[in-house]
């Protein structure tokens, strides 16, 4: 198991924080203890002083007794160990403790080391160098400080006479003061220091640790999570990391990287159904073409000679009509595949609703199929492909006779002429940034045209969204990552160049909009905020309806559960199982996409389906021939 | 030596015996062969006024065929048939030489038309062995 980023970074900058925080600590508490010595120094050179006064009057008059009692007085203080008085000879004069006056101490003793340090007496040296600290025997250390008696005028001029004129220094009073209260509040302060201290390194961690969880463990996790998944082929992955670092840098440049290639796979996996339809299309032509020949041949040579003879012509025409329809479709899978243009003609819808109705009439009936026609008089000639017309309708009848199943049903085959209005139908066949980058996503479809796809962006987090590729319909490919109400500007997922419109305003809710250059470089708009359904292409609502021929085929069968509508016109998408291709209703929509119409479905779970195709008119529709 | 009209080359056997039975019904003479190496060793090559050739043959290529044929006997019409014919198989196939293209399936009077029309292209060019 591999140790933590985080947990690493908090060791370490923890590990230097303790050691300055201890240094730090270490140095205060010295210069405190330091403190407290040169303070308590003081005080006791001003005690000695102070003795050295009041015994002052006393020395003069040779007033031993009175001298003694005082300094014994004195000694009695409780912080105050002993208190001293030496002659030039080192003999203890006076003291506190009785017991020792008269002995006599060598000028290497402590009391005497400052001043005979080099054996040559000085007179009187700075107050630090009379102190010392030592320990005595009674367990505690005590400060000791020496105050030398000097010479005075009044000294050799006294009644007594004891001291001579060239004497400097007569003696030294020597107090020794107890540092037990002093060392017991180093003590003390030392223990706080330290609780401090460790307290301080325990915050400092904590907070270390949060931080390095927020900053580095939080994103980092975020992003190994996200690379297993896209190692795991999840190539939808977005990764969240807030905050404008490195790490959430890394984390936009891997949302890019993962965007790129679930595009690329999308437009590969797209790419190789197509492909495969094509490889298909060849094999299936190939092989059924072969058998096919040998029945249409037969099949039209007896026609042929069978000229007088009524019933057998008729059986056989319907031999040789029927195979010339496999032959149709067949072509129809090659034309799929390669791509054919329409061979474009004046068509009555019509009479190619009927024919296509003739041609299945034999399976609607053995289904129990009831079906009404119900085609308008006034339906206009329109511009297509006869034969790719005929094929689209009877690939919807026997679509509807599927949905019917076994129990049968009711199919209703109308045709209208009608106005369409661009909301709600328009598709939108061209999509690109302001710099030209295509925006259409051929991977992502909504029913079956390719969904526009732009980024998204909210508080630093951005997303793919791919919108409804029908103006004025919201059925967008994806779900909005934010929730709903939130402003949430595009970009173009290529260039990443705002699509944010200056000083635009939506109409329903005031947020500001985005718009993309559609067909003719037209400005289609949306709003930013997520869940308005706003939209608004100026350029099409100004040209108005559409007219258009509507040839509607509709069922009441199972209808189409709503998770696969979207996938309904792809290429090998089937709910048939072995009976289908999955080819049926993509070449469907290819041919109706390619006759520049489009083709609508509508349904509802065990009440139905209506698929509903449109053609476009010219601009002076010619009209029907009858 | 047998006398013959048309040699049919395909590998499928229902194709050539649905193209026999049509051209016999004609009053021509067939010959047929199964792929190109039989068609181009078939003694009927000699003779006969036509060939009709698939495009895919298992061991080699309806134009390769047509390509032999045009330097063994410069002149004779050869008409490819196919099942899967895309517009460039057409454009190469007529650069080739071909008298005609005929996809698969064909009804039996599309079939006569283009062996008419061929023939009578052949018999135009003053060729005809016969």
């Amino acid at each position: 198991m591999h140790t933590r980023i985080g947990l690493q970074i908090v060791f370490a900058v923890g590990l230097v924080t303790a050691l300055g925080i201890a240094l730090l600590a270490s140095i205060a508490l010295r210069t405190s203890r330091r403190e407290m010595i040169a303070q308590l120094t003081r005080s006791a050179d001003l005690l000695s002083e102070t003795v050295k006064r009041s015994t002052e009057d006393y020395m003069l008059e040779n007033r031993r007794e009175r001298i003694r009692r005082q300094i014994e007085a004195i000694g009695r203080e409780p912080r105050i160990e002993r208190v001293r008085v030496f002659n030039k000879q080192g003999s203890i004069v006076f003291s506190s403790d009785p017991s020792e006056v008269g002995h006599i101490l060598d000028k290497g003793a402590e009391s005497c080391f400052a001043c005979h340090a080099q054996d040559r007496p000085l007179e009187k040296p700075p107050v630090q160098e009379r102190a010392r600290i030592f320990n005595t025997g009674s367990g505690h250390r005590v400060l000791g400080i020496v105050n030398p008696i000097q010479n005075q005028p009044s000294c050799t001029s006294a009644a007594c006479h004891a001291h001579g004129v060239d004497e400097t220094v007569l003696g030294v009073l020597d107090v020794t003061v107890s540092l037990e209260e002093v060392d017991r509040q180093i003590a003390v302060s030392r223990t706080r220091i330290a609780g401090l201290a460790i307290g301080a390194v325990a915050v400092a961690g904590l907070l270390l640790w949060w931080l390095s969880w927020r900053l580095v463990s939080r994103p980092v996790e975020a992003l190994a999570a996200g690379t297993r998944r896209v190692a795991a082929g999840d190539l939808t992955t977005t990764i969240v990391v807030n905050g404008r670092n490195e790490l959430s840098e890394l984390a936009r440049a891997f949302n890019q990287m993962t965007g790129r290639l679930s595009e690329d796979q999308r437009q590969l996996t797209q790419a190789d159904k197509l492909a495969s339809v094509g490889r298909l299309a060849a094999g299936v032509a190939h092989e059924i073409n072969n058998p096919l020949t040998g029945v249409l041949t037969y099949a039209s040579f007896l026609l042929e000679r069978a000229r007088d003879d009524p019933e057998r012509r008729a059986d056989l025409e319907v031999i040789v009509r029927e195979t010339k329809r496999c032959r149709e479709i067949v072509r129809g899978l090659l034309d799929f595949a390669r791509q054919t243009p329409p061979r474009r003609q004046p068509t009555d819808l019509n009479s190619v609703a009927r024919q296509a109705v003739s041609v299945v009439m034999n399976q609607l009936q053995l289904g129990h199929v009831a079906l009404t026609l119900d085609l308008a008089d006034d339906v206009p000639q329109v511009e297509a492909d006869p034969n790719q017309m005929q094929q689209v309708l009877v690939n919807l009848l026997l679509n509807a006779a599927d949905a019917l199943g076994e129990r049968g049903g009711t199919i209703r085959l109308a045709s209208r002429r009608a106005q369409v209005a661009p909301r709600g139908h328009e598709p939108i066949h061209r999509a690109a940034c302001p710099k030209g980058c295509d925006l259409l996503d051929p991977g992502t479809r909504v029913g079956a045209l390719p969904a526009i796809r732009v980024l998204r962006e909210h508080r630093g987090q951005e997303w793919g969204f791919c919108l409804d590729p029908v103006y004025g319909r919201f059925n967008h490919a994806s779900a909005e990552v934010c929730e709903e109400g939130v402003v949430a500007p595009a970009m173009c997922p290529r260039c990443r160049t705002p699509l944010l419109e200056p000083d635009s305003a939506c109409e329903r809710c005031g947020a500001p909009t985005f718009a993309i250059r559609g067909p003719d470089d037209e400005p289609i708009r949306w709003c930013t905020r997520t869940g308005c359904h706003f939209t608004w292409w100026e350029g099409r609502e100004r040209r108005g309806p559409k007219p258009v021929v509507e040839v509607s085929i509709e069922d009441n069968g199972r209808g189409i559960p709503r998770e696969n509508l979207p996938k309904l016109f792809e290429p090998f998408f089937t709910t048939k199982g072995v009976r289908g291709t999955g080819l049926g209703l993509a070449i469907t929509w290819g041919i109706v996409e390619s006759h520049g119409g489009t083709i609508e479905v509508e349904s509802e779970q065990d009440a139905g389906s209506r698929f509903t195709v449109r053609l476009p008119l010219g601009a002076e529709p010619m009209r029907s021939a009858g | 030596m047998t006398e013959c009209d048309v040699l049919v080359i395909d590998d499928e056997p229902v194709v050539r015996a649905a193209v026999r039975r049509v051209l016999e019904a004609n009053g021509l003479r067939v010959a047929t062969a199964d792929d190109a190496g039989s068609a181009l060793a078939h003694p009927a090559l000699a003779r006969c006024r036509l060939v009709l050739v698939d495009l895919m043959l298992p061991d080699r290529s309806g134009i390769e065929v047509l390509r032999e044929l045009a330097g063994r006997r410069p002149g004779l019409p050869v008409v490819l048939i196919t099942g899967y014919a895309t517009p460039d198989h057409v454009v190469r196939a007529r650069d080739a030489g071909a008298a005609a293209f005929l996809a698969k399936p064909f009804e039996a009077n599309e079939l006569m038309d283009c062996v008419r029309r061929a023939l009578t292209r052949h018999v135009a060019a003053g060729e005809d062995p016969a």
